[in-house]
């Protein structure tokens, strides 16, 4: 089916209420992402998810926007915390997938004479790819109940990393309201031996360089200087957050039945918020959030042990410091002005960031006079983003923005384009080491399988839903 | 007749399976799942493991089916050789997996599979058999 659409500007477009639509869909991106989003259905799952109740200002999409599951990847869509639904189709299997930027004392000059010991050490202390765990970290089910309440914290408190790193999470590392008895066995079984694992596919763990500051005012303030080491961590809640949207899917299946809510595509099942179904989706939801917030705390102090290792330097001397950690699938609670009015409401981001503006209070002290820092991830031959929120995000998108680059080839294709080429060898002779677990993973990872994340970021600072701050570029890539 | 074809798709795989039978319909979709993550990797059929699943319909006991897979795979260690299906009758479906233990040594992972969606999922009997399509998140 052939979705109408409506160019409003440069960098918006709008997808006109017709039919079951609530409301209008709101798309961010070029000509070019146009064209190439009308050959897949992304734009139609913009326009599906328009039609569920509660929705509150319009289905909104990123420029980073590709086809997903019932909501589209890159989607952003509100709904009121009254009248409205939550569905695990608008947070994903990877809830809480996210990334953390750490900066560092270093120069891209200190770690390039120990670069390749660097990166096989951290592939070693890092679990990467199916089944690999670390055999010193194995936890009961009573201690992983923990996980799931507290977060980032659990893992400060079982002596991973500090308490200041708490400081610079998204909510701190905690998001309140889990309840693990709302966590399936079946989801804390999966979880028990993937807690600090990495995963595969497009999940990372990067080494690289500031490459270039566009906002010399900001950048100093989030500790950002040209030539810095920095290093970026990108994974979720892994199997525990699979399972727990897996079980509730089949729960909002029935839900979505029980409450005679219309779908378009089954897996944009929903259950009201004031439900006892909607209610316990969150609560178990928050759950696996926080096992992930614990996931990247445990990797980052691992991190640590590895630049101490192979550099031979004290914590002191290395000042492997958070910037930031940010979510970019999740749903929460957050108010909002909405044509004037304070709405408290049920903010989905599938693979959209928060990006909130300087001044807001849910902003780390330290950033609040320039905004909160979101995390770009692009891809592994290129290089990735740190942006800060505006006060555009505020007023146009609930105070969000895009989350990577988002991929343009199937897997089929990017194998296709690897043919006959050495990945490894060309991205090493453009000084990128790559260290990957699974066999498909480098091919079906490549470049040219994502859109430019450049155009992505551009977009969105055009359109004033983000500011650019820095390009970092990878130097040693970790992946599953 | 019979067989599966894995189908491209932006972020992540689909699988196509057609089979004289559903319950033929449902092990050449375990094939499938059991190619994208293992490619063609041979692997041993030493153990076997009876499965129940319950749907709501035959598209929901697909999605249990190959959920249950993935699951004695990433938690009891079993690395699937090949699949039995004894019989699907309301809304229930028994069956068998059947591997060796998971060894990384030997059973190089291609790819990780993160759960079997509803998306696009679909099956159906034409005059040609029974035929399925679903959709896996990588």
């Amino acid at each position: 089916m052939t979705v109408k659409i409506q160019q409003i500007d440069d960098c918006r477009w709008r997808i006109p209420r017709e039919g079951d639509m609530r409301t209008e869909g709101l798309v961010f991106a070029d000509k070019r992402m146009i064209a190439a989003l009308q050959q897949e259905q992304a734009l139609e799952q913009v326009r599906n998810v328009a039609t569920l109740p509660g929705i509150v200002g319009p289905s909104m999409a990123m420029p980073d926007i590709h086809w997903g599951y019932g909501f589209p990847i890159g989607g952003v869509a509100a709904f009121d915390a009254e009248e409205g639904v939550v569905s695990p189709g608008g947070v994903g299997y990877d809830i809480n997938c996210g990334v953390r930027l750490l900066r560092s004392a270093l120069s891209a000059a200190d770690i390039r004479p120990v670069l390749a010991r660097l990166a096989d050490t951290l592939f070693r202390n890092v679990p990467a790819g199916v089944g690999s765990q670390r055999r010193d970290l194995k936890i009961s089910v009573s201690e992983e109940r923990k996980v799931l309440e507290q977060g980032a914290a659990w893992a400060v408190s079982r002596g991973f990393g500090n308490a200041e790193d708490l400081d610079h999470i998204e909510a701190r590392g905690t998001l309140p309201g889990a309840d693990p008895e709302l966590v399936s066995d079946r989801a804390l079984e999966r979880g028990r031996a993937q807690l600090g694992t990495l995963g595969s596919g497009n999940h990372f763990l990067e080494v690289q360089e500031v490459e270039h500051i566009f906002d010399p005012a900001v950048a100093d303030v989030l500790g950002l200087f040209a030539g810095q080491v920095t290093v970026s961590i990108h994974t979720g809640s892994r199997g525990l957050g699979y399972q727990v949207c897996d079980d509730y899917l089949k729960l909002m299946l029935q839900a979505s039945r029980k409450y005679g809510i219309a779908l378009p595509d089954r897996q944009l099942c929903c259950a009201p918020l004031t439900s006892p179904e909607g209610r316990q989706y969150l609560a178990a939801m928050a759950g696996a959030a926080n096992f992930a917030f614990a996931n990247r705390q445990i990797i980052t102090s691992w991190v640590r042990e590895s630049f101490e290792q192979i550099l031979a330097l004290s914590p002191a001397e290395l000042r492997l410091s958070v910037i930031y950690d940010v979510c970019h699938n999740i749903a929460k609670m957050e108010t909002h002005e909405f044509e004037g009015k304070k709405r408290r409401l049920c903010i989905h981001r599938k693979g959209a960031t928060r990006a909130f503006a300087p001044g807001h209070p849910e902003t780390p002290e330290l950033y609040r006079t320039v905004g909160q820092p979101v995390l770009i991830p692009g891809d592994m031959g290129r290089y990735s983003y740190v942006l800060v929120g505006t006060q555009g995000a505020m007023e146009e998108t609930f105070g969000s923005t895009c989350h990577g680059a988002g991929r343009m080839l199937s897997r089929h294709a990017a194998k296709k384009v690897a043919r006959g080429h050495n990945i490894e060898a060309e991205l090493a002779a453009r000084g990128i080491l790559i260290r990957a677990a699974g066999r498909a993973t480098v091919a079906e990872e490549i470049s040219e399988a994502y859109k430019d994340v450049a155009n992505v970021v551009e977009v969105v600072q055009r359109a004033g839903i983000g500011k650019i701050v820095a390009r970092l570029r990878p130097l040693a890539v970790i992946k599953g | 007749m019979g067989g599966f074809r894995l189908l491209a798709h932006t972020a992540d795989m689909g699988i196509e399976a057609t089979a004289a039978s559903l319950e033929g319909v449902f092990i050449e979709a375990a094939r499938g799942l059991r190619s994208i993550i293992f490619g063609e990797t041979p692997i041993a059929a030493t153990r076997e493991v009876p499965v129940e699943v319950r749907g709501a319909d035959s598209g929901e006991l697909l999605v249990g089916w190959l959920s249950e897979i993935l699951y004695l795979f990433e938690v009891h260690g079993l690395a699937p050789a090949d699949f039995v299906v004894d019989e699907i009758t309301g809304g229930t479906l028994r069956g068998k997996v059947k591997g060796e233990s998971f060894d990384p040594s030997r059973h190089p992972v291609e790819r990780e599979v993160k759960a079997i969606t509803y998306h696009q999922l679909n099956v159906a009997k034409d005059a040609a058999g029974w035929w399925a399509r679903l959709y896996v998140d990588l």
